[in-house]
């Protein structure tokens, strides 16, 4: 159970999720969702294929029946009702545009359907065209335009009806590289400027955190972990969202007070508030950017210090990254921001060090 | 060995002649200057059976009848295949197998049999044979190919087409309207067309079951031993040119209307 | 509400079918029911049918008619197998060699229709005339004996037809079936097999194999029924059963033979079509 940060608008939160399940057959898809979206806010479903997020998304949209459950849109109970029904519109991953229409008739689609008259429809459809940058483009049809421009314009086509709630179900994930970053600043001006609520699916951890105001991280159907990037990025609290969201280098060890004896009997310090609680076997994490190197009698480094040698250095140019081989513990990913000339050898003898604070402890 | 590559292509187009070749003699002795009844020996050529095309009532009388049932039958057969296609390619449904086996009989049934159990059924029911039992007997072998036709379009399209219609305010009719019959009209075009040539090229069943109305193929099967006048060449080459002529304009016309590109 | 929903959404692939298969059973499968009820009666038209079970209409289909059975098992076969000679390679010239004319192509195929079919088996019957181009031809290059060498009224004829007949249903399916084909299989299988042929046999072939066996399906069965091939281009000797039952359901009126016959044919067909779907199942039947 978590809520989503951030003020909202009327004090009705944009969706509520309760109790949300969905089962094909034996295949439980999403289970016991519980979710508060405030208005206004940008919403990032993340998780790998499988795990739920793009089932949860097609209910609140109305295209999945949940098997349980009760899905409100600013108060409203609309579990049972059909798309048409509900005051949300989609950009569909395939971005499903009318093959057999213009792009105007695309966007004005919707807004014909609510019978709206001719001159309105003609200036929304402008205004919605001039937001995504695509003026002059409304007598095309859709396989006349490239995929970032088509999947503009399924955003258009969504937006031009003001819904209060837009989903939008993996938009970016038919673009390349270069295309998607832009796209993926577009549409969070865009949601700014417009202001409404914004629930995006996604794959891609840094889509989410680049992004979203809360992201919401799905693993087996269930949500694992919710809150702002920095708080579940450097606070995963589990082991999945800890792989999942960044790199991590994962140990076990026995925790007393503040001190987790780990394999091999170094000694690794956490934070009070990490230790608050908890006692006995933990799992704790740390991420690779947060270690430094150090040659091995190096006094200066932080008090969590693990010996090993160096058995891979990559050069990638911002950084380098390294794998330390520790006896006990294993393999150590480390990441080292090219800031000074020390880099290490294959080979060498080093301490891989970090500050207690850095370390998270994460329940199985 | 480049001429090996070139073996394709030349029996493609051979086939092709030789399916047109009797269409070709067809034409050609309606040009025939024949003497006497018959018209199987070239004697000559004449333009006077095309002078005279409506020497012989019956014929046109004929040639109304199945035009019409062709019509009517593609289309009714048409309709209900396109019911029955968007059901088994959207839906996931108990009966499935048997449906499709259901639908693939007709198209295996020898004609006789086709022809001979559809009147046993009339007769047992006392329905008088003629234009209605001949167009009850086309809708019926016409709608297996009517579902094979437009099922093969309806698969092609994204299903998330529809879903989108939805989410923007349309109910599912205004869907169907809007969305999901104009992406499948061509296929449904094109089951009407094989529907009605199907049909105008009937025989078989239509004899079982036409009883004293006569579609052009019967009228031709009962000529056949007192001689077929030529005037059936001109018309049936008329109708062919006239049909032919508006399926390769539609066929360009559609290519027309999907090459257009920016 | 959601149940209700449910509820509803499921129904809907049921009304959409109910008209097309209500109309199927009405037409399709009660009449061959009755046919087969048919099958075992016997009397005349005059005195009125009756249900005698008389297996023996059965048993004549396999004695007195056995030339007839035979010969149309025969001509069938014959039939079937050169057009899927024919017809393989042409679905697979359009299919692969195609292009943009594709639809062009299928729809000349077809085109031949809007001619009716028996204006063109009595074309084919001028060509094949006696002293038409064809046979003198024949004569000359040696095919056909100089003296009384003839086309017309014989088997080949007849087969000939069937041939003419049958090659788009043939070719249709094995054309469907070609298509779906995806071409990066092809362009693997080249990169795999140093052959052209070998990549043929291993992957288009298996490949387009369910497309070939409705393609038979859809020639052998009907051509087996079929009479008028064999009553324009053949003589009384080339009969079949075809001939038979349309002989007995419009001319000699003795119902219950011909039914039999009929049914027979029928049972020859299911049997067929459930070796088919045990091999290769329901959905691809009306691809």
């Amino acid at each position: 159970m978590a809520t989503g940060s951030g003020t909202d608008k009327d004090g009705v939160p944009a969706v509520e999720l309760e109790g949300l399940t969905k089962r094909f057959f034996e295949f439980i898809a999403v289970e016991d969702v519980n979710l508060t979206i405030d208005d206004g806010h940008f919403f990032a479903l993340l998780g790998p294929s499988g795990c739920g997020k793009t089932t949860t998304l097609r209910m609140i949209g109305g295209f999945e029946e949940p098997t349980s459950g009760v899905i409100r849109l600013h108060g409203e109970d609309v579990t049972g009702f059909k798309p048409y029904q509900r005051p949300v519109n989609t950009v569909f991953q395939s971005y499903a545009l009318f093959p057999h229409l213009t792009i105007f008739e695309n966007i004005a689609f919707g807004l014909r359907r609510q019978g709206i008259d001719d001159a309105e429809v003609t200036k929304r459809v402008g205004a919605v065209l001039e937001l995504v940058q695509l003026t002059g483009r409304d007598r095309q049809r859709p396989r006349q335009l490239s995929g970032g421009q088509q999947q503009r314009v399924a955003v258009a086509r969504a937006l031009v009806n003001h819904p209060r709630v837009l989903l939008l179900d993996e938009p970016l994930g038919a673009l390349d590289l270069k295309l998607r970053k832009e796209m993926q600043i577009e549409l969070k001006r865009i949601q700014q400027e417009v202001g409404i609520t914004f629930i995006h699916v996604t794959h891609d951890q840094e889509e989410a955190m680049t992004m979203a105001d809360t992201i919401a991280v799905m693993h087996g159907g269930r949500i694992e972990r919710m809150g702002g990037a920095t708080e579940i990025y450097e606070d995963p609290r589990t082991e999945f969202v800890a792989g999942f969201l960044g790199a991590s280098n994962m140990m076990g060890g026995r925790l007393e007070g503040q001190r987790v004896t780990v394999v091999g009997g170094i000694v690794i310090h956490i934070t009070a508030a990490a230790a608050a609680n908890r006692s006995g076997a933990v799992h704790l994490g740390v991420r690779p950017e947060k270690i430094r190197l150090h040659a091995p009698n190096d006094e200066s480094a932080a008090p969590n210090r693990l010996p090993g040698k160096v058995t891979d250095a990559s050069f990638i140019g911002v950084s380098t990254h390294y794998l330390i081989e520790n006896p006990d513990l294993g393999e150590l990913a480390v990441v080292v921001q090219n800031l000074d000339d020390r880099r290490f050898a294959l080979g060498e003898e080093v301490v891989a060090a970090w500050q207690p604070q850095h370390t998270f402890v994460v329940s199985r | 060995m480049r001429w090996r590559r070139a073996l394709l292509p030349v029996y493609l187009g051979a086939a092709l002649v030789y399916m047109f070749i009797p269409v070709l003699v067809v034409i050609a002795f309606s040009f025939n200057d024949n003497q006497g009844r018959f018209n199987v020996a070239w004697q000559g050529f004449t333009l006077r059976h095309w002078l005279d095309p409506f020497a012989d009532s019956s014929i046109i009388k004929a040639v109304g009848v199945s035009l019409l049932i062709a019509v009517l039958a593609a289309a009714m057969a048409t309709v209900l295949g396109t019911l029955i296609a968007l059901a088994l390619a959207r839906y996931n449904f108990k009966g499935r197998s048997a449906t499709n086996i259901l639908l693939f009989f007709p198209m295996a049934t020898p004609e006789v049999v086709m022809g001979s159990s559809l009147l046993g059924l009339f007769v047992a029911f006392r329905v008088g044979t003629g234009f209605v039992t001949i167009l009850l007997a086309h809708i019926l072998f016409i709608i297996s190919y009517a579902v094979a036709t437009i099922r093969a379009r309806i698969v092609g399209f994204d299903r998330h087409l529809e879903e989108a219609a939805m989410d923007l305010y349309a109910n599912e009719w205004e869907t169907f309207r809007r969305v999901t019959l104009p992406m499948i009209m061509p296929g449904v075009f094109a089951a009407f067309l094989l529907g009605f040539a199907l049909s105008v090229d009937d025989f078989i069943v239509t004899n079982f079951t036409s009883g004293s109305i006569q579609t052009f193929p019967v009228y031709v099967w009962g000529a056949a031993r007192r001689g077929i006048p030529p005037q059936v060449n001109v018309v049936g080459t008329a109708l062919f040119i006239i049909i032919a002529s508006a399926m390769l304009l539609y066929l360009r016309w559609q290519r027309r209307s999907a090459l257009k590109k920016a | 509400m959601a149940a209700a929903a449910a509820r509803r959404r499921r129904r809907v692939p049921y009304l959409l079918l109910l008209p097309g298969l209500i109309y199927l059973v009405i037409f399709y499968l009660v009449p061959l029911i009755s046919l087969g009820r048919m099958a075992l009666q016997s009397g005349n038209l005059q005195a009125g049918y009756e249900l005698t079970w008389e297996w023996d209409n059965f048993l004549q289909v396999f004695t007195t008619y056995r030339p007839q059975l035979l010969r149309s098992l025969g001509y069938s076969v014959g039939a079937t197998l050169i057009t899927l000679a024919l017809g393989y390679p042409l679905a697979y010239a359009i299919a692969f060699r195609g292009g943009r004319w594709k639809n062009l192509f299928l729809v000349l195929l077809l085109m031949p229709f809007l001619v009716p079919f028996l204006l063109r088996t009595l074309a084919w019957r001028i060509i094949l005339a006696d002293q038409g181009v064809v046979v003198e031809t024949f004569k000359a290059i040696g095919i056909l004996p100089d003296a009384d060498g003839r086309l017309l009224a014989t088997g080949w004829a007849v087969v000939a037809g069937l041939v003419y007949a049958f090659l788009p249903f043939m070719t249709l399916p094995i054309y469907v079936a070609l298509e779906k084909i995806d071409r990066s299989l092809l362009e693997a299988a080249g990169d795999l097999y140093s052959k052209p042929s070998t990549a043929f046999i291993k992957v288009t072939w298996p490949l387009s194999l369910s497309g070939v066996i409705s393609g038979t399906l859809l020639t052998a069965i009907p051509a087996a029924g079929d009479y008028i091939n064999s009553q324009l281009l053949g003589s009384p000797a080339q009969t079949m059963m075809g001939n038979v039952v349309e002989s007995k359901f419009l001319s000699i009126v003795d119902y219950p033979s011909a039914a039999a016959i009929s049914i027979t044919l029928m049972i020859a067909i299911v049997v067929a079509v459930v070796l088919y779907v045990r091999s290769v199942g329901t959905e691809e039947l009306i691809a």
